[in-house]
């Protein structure tokens, strides 16, 4: 019995060693090469003891300029999107919430199924449009289109969340004489706090990390880090891995330490939007 | 009352109903007309009927990418599901720092395509990479990835499998947590293994969920373009390319947008199949526990 106990705790032990090296050591290595001096990225075997050292960071700086623009775009492209996204999504979600009926029933089902619709799918009819409107590079596409493609989820996930706030608090307000929206405003929204931060966890990682709508509709002014990222890839001959593990870590960063504090509300969010929608 | 509630509701639910009419849903449409003309620039559009739906399933490119994308889906998805189960049962086995644990398999979530590719193309270099020279140290064969499709492809599977992984964990893991406790305990005192206690009670209804999280990754990994476009950008030769990347080379190469289109069609239909074999799964299942 007591090696019975021995050998499953050993089990899980391993099992665990095995999760995190698979979750954490991809991450860990591109943090840690980018502050490894020089040729010693390329060591055989691998050094992971070594004196660390800025130099990747400050060729970055000389370097890629853009990636540093890049950075501010992705920043008021992220702000943008979420803001809009969470203000309609918080919207609706209330509206669907304290008002069912045939039509919010039937708009509800309509938000689920155009989640089906792959994003590449509209960039075809969309990329001449911007253009002939001129808003080809421009942060506003990505701001909307990032926004779009999460309000549905994001209806439906505060719709989840202000069905738990009890009906009797709107009643009460409304019959103190409080309009809707400042029910809305005062009431729903600070009650409904998490699922607001759900939705926004949701809408900034995508954001912030997105790829195809900003491969297809920017091209320098509005470019965003992972595209700069990408072009660092795409110099693959002369690519300095060193510079590319220093943008990848700048890139990163936050987002991730973002997930960590936010994961209450990430897996909440998980889980709402799969058995929902 | 009626009027009144609709008065209240439209402005709350317009905005979101006009962005989604105006970027997703009327751009979509535009597409079916897209994809049964024909244009070229400087003249009208003509219409072709479904000669571009018969032109693209018929294009050996178009057929060797949707095996890619089959592949892909059936491949990786599949085993992501594997690795999400048991990493969710053990964490539902009891943990020390569950809660540190979780936040680091919820980790890659955070990372985007571009990043990822990054780590990946790192790890497995051919010359320095430190899992190529892992593998070679025990004497196990390396994943030549940029000259030999097959290898790229797994390589391409590995790194969605380990971008998507939370999502699929996180959603078995809360369907176990609320599996009630007693189930397992009338279970013990009947006498029941561990591996049946796992085959009549946890799979049964873990059910609803792993059905979620199939459906939800299929739809998703069907759509697959930016790993694969910064991997390998569809090389060597188109043969790792998948559905996204030959709709976006037809689009934006070719300048063939009655294809891409027509291609666009057979994604969106594709993943409505998908997801009505969802539905249906999960009527059957919630037939099943009513009997």
């Amino acid at each position: 019995m007591h090696t019975r106990r021995l050998l499953v705790g050993l089990g899980k032990a391993v099992a665990v060693a095995t999760l995190l090296l698979w979750s954490l050591f991809p991450i860990a290595f591109i943090v840690m090469s980018s502050l490894k001096p020089g040729q010693e990225i390329f060591a055989v075997p691998p050094a992971y003891v070594f004196t660390p050292t800025f130099e990747h960071y400050a060729s970055l700086w000389s370097r890629w300029p853009a990636f540093f623009g890049g950075l501010l775009n992705s920043t008021v492209i992220t702000a943008g999107a979420t803001t809009l996204a969470v203000i309609t999504s918080t919207y609706a979600g209330y509206a669907c919430s304290r008002y069912v009926s045939r039509f919010t029933n039937v708009s509800v089902m309509f938000l689920i199924v155009v989640r089906l619709i792959p994003p590449i799918v509209v960039t075809l009819p969309l990329f001449p449009i911007v253009n002939a409107l001129e808003l080809n590079d421009t942060h506003i596409v990505l701001i909307v289109l990032y926004a779009t493609f999460f309000v549905s989820l994001g209806t439906v996930l505060m719709r989840t969340f202000i069905d738990q706030i009890p009906r009797e608090l709107d009643e009460a307000a409304e019959i103190d004489g409080a309009r809707q929206f400042t029910i809305l405003r005062r009431l729903i929204v600070p009650l409904a706090a998490p699922g607001i931060l759900a939705v926004a966890v949701f809408v900034v990682v995508f954001s912030w990390n997105e790829f195809l709508f900003a491969f297809i509709f920017t091209a320098t002014n509005a470019k965003t880090a992972p595209l700069v990222i990408s072009e660092m890839i795409g110099s693959i001959d002369g690519v300095d891995w060193g510079i590319l593990f220093a943008a990848s870590t700048v890139q990163l960063a936050p987002v991730l330490l973002f997930v960590v504090f936010m994961n209450r509300y990430l897996v909440a969010g998980m889980t709402a939007g799969a058995t929902k929608g | 009352m009626r009027s009144r509630s609709f008065a209240h509701v439209m402005p709350l639910i317009a905005p979101v109903h006009i962005l989604i009419l105006s970027m997703i849903v009327i751009p979509s449409i535009f597409v079916i007309w897209l994809s049964v003309t024909k244009s070229s620039f400087g003249l009208a559009p003509t219409y072709v009927g479904l000669e571009n739906y018969i032109r693209v399933l018929s294009d050996p490119a178009f057929l060797r990418a949707l095996r890619n994308t089959v592949v892909i889906v059936v491949f990786a998805v599949h085993a992501e599901l594997g690795i999400g189960l048991l990493v969710a049962l053990l964490f539902a086995n009891g943990l020390p720092f569950r809660r540190v644990l979780l936040v680091a398999v919820l980790a890659p979530y955070a990372v985007s395509e571009v990043i990822a590719v990054v780590m990946w193309r790192f790890l497995f270099d051919p010359d320095a990479g430190p899992v190529t020279l892992a593998l070679q140290a025990v004497g196990l064969p390396i994943l030549d990835w940029s000259f030999e499709p097959s290898h790229a492809m797994i390589l391409i599977a590995l790194l969605t499998i380990w971008l998507h992984l939370p999502f699929t964990f996180i959603i078995l893991y809360a369907a176990r947590l609320v599996i009630p406790g007693d189930l397992y305990e009338a279970a013990r005192i009947d006498g029941a293994t561990n591996f049946q206690v796992f085959r009549r009670v946890t799979l049964p209804l873990l059910g609803p969920a792993i059905v979620v999280a199939l459906v939800f990754r299929y739809i998703f990994a069907f759509r697959i373009f930016s790993e694969v476009w910064l991997l390998t950008n569809g090389g060597p030769a188109r043969t790792t390319e998948v559905v996204a990347i030959y709709l976006y080379q037809e689009a934006f190469s070719y300048n063939a947008f009655g294809t891409a289109a027509a291609t666009a069609w057979i994604m969106v239909v594709a993943s409505l199949l998908l997801a009505a074999g969802y539905v249906f799964l999960l009527r059957r299942q919630v037939g099943a526990h009513a009997h």
